[in-house]
């Protein structure tokens, strides 16, 4: 959504307004925008947006950005936050990566001189650790600044994250290098720093390179992450795209008006064309079609709809005109409520903690209690305080690990492109950090398990007909028509396909045409008892008649993928527990069910069956992974613990989902599966071996012991360790 | 003086309206309830027409 050109005739701009807990707040933003002379505003509690109608008298003479401005002023001022909405959630993720970049850049260009000043002895000239010192600085405090930020923020709920331990680490490394330059023999000109292990000589070692090479690693790690993230509300938007801006209202008089989808209200007529979305949930009162309704149910096949036939919003109309009353407008609407359903959904997952701050929340507090013991035993024995600092401080700094920075990033880094060489876009890499194993696999029936659209199966003709005869003139007649069924005829005929004449379609009954002088008529099968029993419940079965004598009957289905029967054999051996959820009718589901050998089925469900769905079985304490494509799917999508999306699927799923499979097949939802626990395994193994390496040396440096070199070593080898055990990802299969 | 305000439904119309009111001269105390859809308001000197029009300013009629 964005502003649409400012032009004499006014403007209107969606502002999103944020903090709205009920429908009151929504009247009560309205009335105060409303106030301001010129401006005409409509908000939308469900959508938390705000509809503004700029009077083209204001804006000529203010101009639009300083109108936006005043508006926002207006929102926050009431009391909520409001920002434009066309480019909201990018400009923030934007800032946020802008100043990420920043900060690593900084650390990666002063960090590497320094780690080189203090590593290779032979540079070392005079003076060269007030040179680091100087480098070193803004690394450890301007680029770290994220780091000491959120340490505070933690402090003051009494918590420890990964941030703490970067941020301590940093700053104990630091300090004591400051204190140990400006008031010990270390900052003499001409001290060199001995690499040797025993340390001895008595002048206190400086940690600068560990300080700036711990942010540069973590900074670069979290850079990554960043620009991976998924950006919320993309689902929302997609759905939200479906809505009609403009309707044709009919008076009632009989006029026919082209108003704004705004301006309808409960109780008015509208026109629907064939073509056409439904402008919003009504009743039909005139006029027969067949409304593609795949929105709600995920079917892809149009159904009949005739006067006193409810339908929805942003159904597509296909062949016939429609005059609809309104029965809900604006936030009333099905679609205004699976928007709504789609961002609660969203929202309300809550944020797992990351694995690497749960380790954190214990070790912190272990390695500042080892610290404070370490100095306490140092005092009490040896007496000395520059010992027992300068052994408190060596704790806390092997404490923090560079490698802990490389750890999960490296993983979803690695887990992301091989999956994406599979065929299988992570969107949000994060999701196979908070996955836990997953053994509950939710598969929608149209699209997902089957091909989502119409085949002939077979072909029954009465006694003397011909196969191929029947459906050659049951394509002449179907071939001008896009409805699913005549596709599937035209597709299984063999060409050429003579045209019909004098083509009429009798919207939910079938078509009828002449054909070699015969009346053909190709419709939905009667119930007359002549039309025989095709064994298996899920086909759609079409009678061909000409000039009333039934020639035979065409059968479709939505035939099962290739791959389905082999990828739930599949699900099943790597521990998921397959359940079928589909918005078609209980005999068809059912049907395919049994040829796939899935137990736990559900039929007939709505969207918000699929949701209720999938909270149902999180709430029985499994680990829930779907997979759909439809619009209807996208709230289970959303509230799954993963979600899974069919490359061929809606943009709304797609959207809403956190994996995205290009292959069309079923298979590729057990690659994906099998490759976040891969992922997860792998970042488990990643922070082992980040903290184990520095873990280690702890007694070292509990002792004494610890010299940069040691430091240096256990980070390099933990980092080595850790980017080389993700790269083992590469060769999954 | 007890006023009635049927459109506040949550803790955040409770803020709104006690925030608008509490700002007027003479105005010592303002008690929501939201159950019961009412606005208390105490102190002395006290002008209903100026409460309504807080009341309005927060975004809700009196009824």
């Amino acid at each position: 959504m964005s502003a649409e050109p400012a032009t004499l005739d006014g403007a209107a701009v969606d502002l999103s307004v944020t903090g709205m807990t009920c429908a009151a707040c929504a009247t009560r933003i309205e009335r105060h925008l409303n106030r301001s002379e010129g401006i005409t505003a409509s908000v939308n509690y469900a959508t938390e947006r705000a509809r503004i109608t700029i009077d083209p008298t204001l804006l000529r003479e203010h101009g639009l950005d300083s109108v936006i401005d005043d508006c926002v002023a207006t929102v926050i001022g009431v009391g909520y936050g409001a920002s434009r909405s066309d480019h909201d959630d990018t400009t923030h993720s934007d800032r946020r990566l802008t100043d990420l970049r920043g900060r690593l850049v900084v650390a990666a260009v002063l960090g590497t001189p320094v780690l080189a000043l203090s590593m290779i002895s032979p540079l070392q000239f005079d003076g060269w650790q007030w040179v680091t010192l100087a480098l070193a600085l803004p690394v450890s405090t301007w680029s770290a600044w994220p780091f000491h930020n959120a340490m505070w923020r933690n402090l003051r709920h009494g918590q420890a994250t990964m941030d703490t331990l970067v941020s301590v680490g940093v700053s104990a490394a630091t300090l004591w290098s400051l204190w140990a330059l400006l008031a010990t023999d270390a900052g003499d000109i001409g001290m060199t720093m001995s690499m040797s292990l025993d340390g001895g000589d008595g002048t206190p070692h400086i940690y600068l390179e560990v300080a700036s090479t711990v942010v540069a690693f973590i900074l670069g790690g979290r850079y990554f992450e960043a620009r991976a993230k998924r950006r919320a509300g993309e689902a929302l938007r997609a759905l939200l795209d479906l809505g009609v801006d403009q309707v044709t209202r009919r008076e009632a008089d009989g006029r026919l008006v082209e108003v704004d989808i705004a301006d309808l209200g409960v109780g008015d007529e509208f026109l629907v064309r064939p073509g056409d979305r439904v402008a919003t949930d009504g009743e039909v009162v005139e006029g027969t079609s067949e409304i593609d309704m795949s929105l709600l149910t995920g079917e892809s096949l149009p159904v009949p709809v005739t006067v006193s036939d409810r339908v929805m919003g942003a159904a597509v109309n296909t062949t016939g005109l429609l005059v609809v009353r309104a029965t809900a407008v604006g936030a009333a609407t099905q679609l205004a409520q699976m928007a709504r359903m789609v961002n609660e959904a969203q929202s309300g997952k809550a944020p797992v903690q990351r694995l690497a701050d749960r380790v954190s929340a214990v070790f912190v507090p272990i390695v500042i209690a080892l610290a404070s013991v370490t100095i306490i035993a140092w005092m009490l024995i040896d007496g000395s305080v520059e010992k027992s600092f300068s052994a408190g401080v060596a704790v806390l700094i092997i404490a923090c690990p560079c490698a802990l920075g490389l750890a999960t990033p490296t993983a979803l880094l690695v887990g992301t492109g091989r999956g994406a060489r599979l065929g299988i876009l992570i969107r949000g890499p994060e999701v196979l950090e908070a996955t836990r194993r997953v053994d509950t696999l939710v598969l929608d029936k149209t699209g997902t398990v089957t091909t989502g659209m119409m085949a002939v199966v077979e072909v029954r003709v009465s006694p003397g007909g011909d196969r191929d005869r029947l459906l050659s003139v049951a394509a002449s007649v179907e071939s001008g028509s896009t409805h699913p069924i005549a596709r599937a005829i035209t597709a299984a005929t063999p060409e050429p396909i003579a045209g019909a004449t004098e083509v009429i379609e009798h919207p939910g009954v079938g078509v009828e045409g002449t054909v070699d002088g015969r009346r053909i008529l190709v419709g939905r099968a009667r119930d007359t008892g002549v039309s025989p029993s095709w064994g298996r419940a899920d086909v759609t079965v079409v009678e061909v008649s000409a000039d009333g004598v039934v020639l035979g009957w065409i059968a479709l289905a939505d035939e099962l993928k290739d791959s389905s029967l082999s990828a739930v054999t599949a699900a099943r051996a790597a521990g998921l527990e397959p359940v079928l959820a589909s918005g078609d009718r209980a005999e068809v589901v059912d049907e395919v069910a049994d040829r796939l050998g899935i137990e736990r089925r559900l039929a007939g469900v709505m969207p918000a069956d699929k949701l209720t769905l999938v909270r149902d079985l999180s709430a029985e304490g499994r680990v829930v992974a779907m997979v759909g494509d439809g619009v209807n799917d996208a709230a289970a999508l959303a509230a799954a613990d993963l979600g899974l999306a069919m490359g061929s699927g809606t943009d709304v799923a797609i959207a809403a989902a956190d994996i995205t499979l290009v292959r069309d097949d079923l298979g590729a939802v057990v690659d994906a599966i099998r490759l976040s626990r891969r992922t997860l395994r792998t970042i488990r193994v990643n922070l082992f071996w980040a903290f184990g390496y520095n873990v280690a040396a702890i007694p070292l440096a509990m002792t004494g012991q610890l010299s940069p070199l040691v430091a240096g070593a256990a980070m390099g080898l933990s980092s080595v360790f850790v980017v080389s055990n993700s790269l083992r990802l590469r060769r999954f299969r | 003086m007890v006023l009635s305000v049927p459109g506040m439904t949550c803790g955040h119309c409770e803020a709104a309206v006690t925030t608008e009111v509490s700002t007027l001269d003479g105005v010592s105390a303002v008690l929501v309830d939201l159950d019961a859809k009412t606005v208390t308001v105490t102190g002395t000197s006290l002008d209903r027409e100026r409460i309504v029009a807080a009341i309005d300013e927060a975004g809700f009629d009196v009824g």
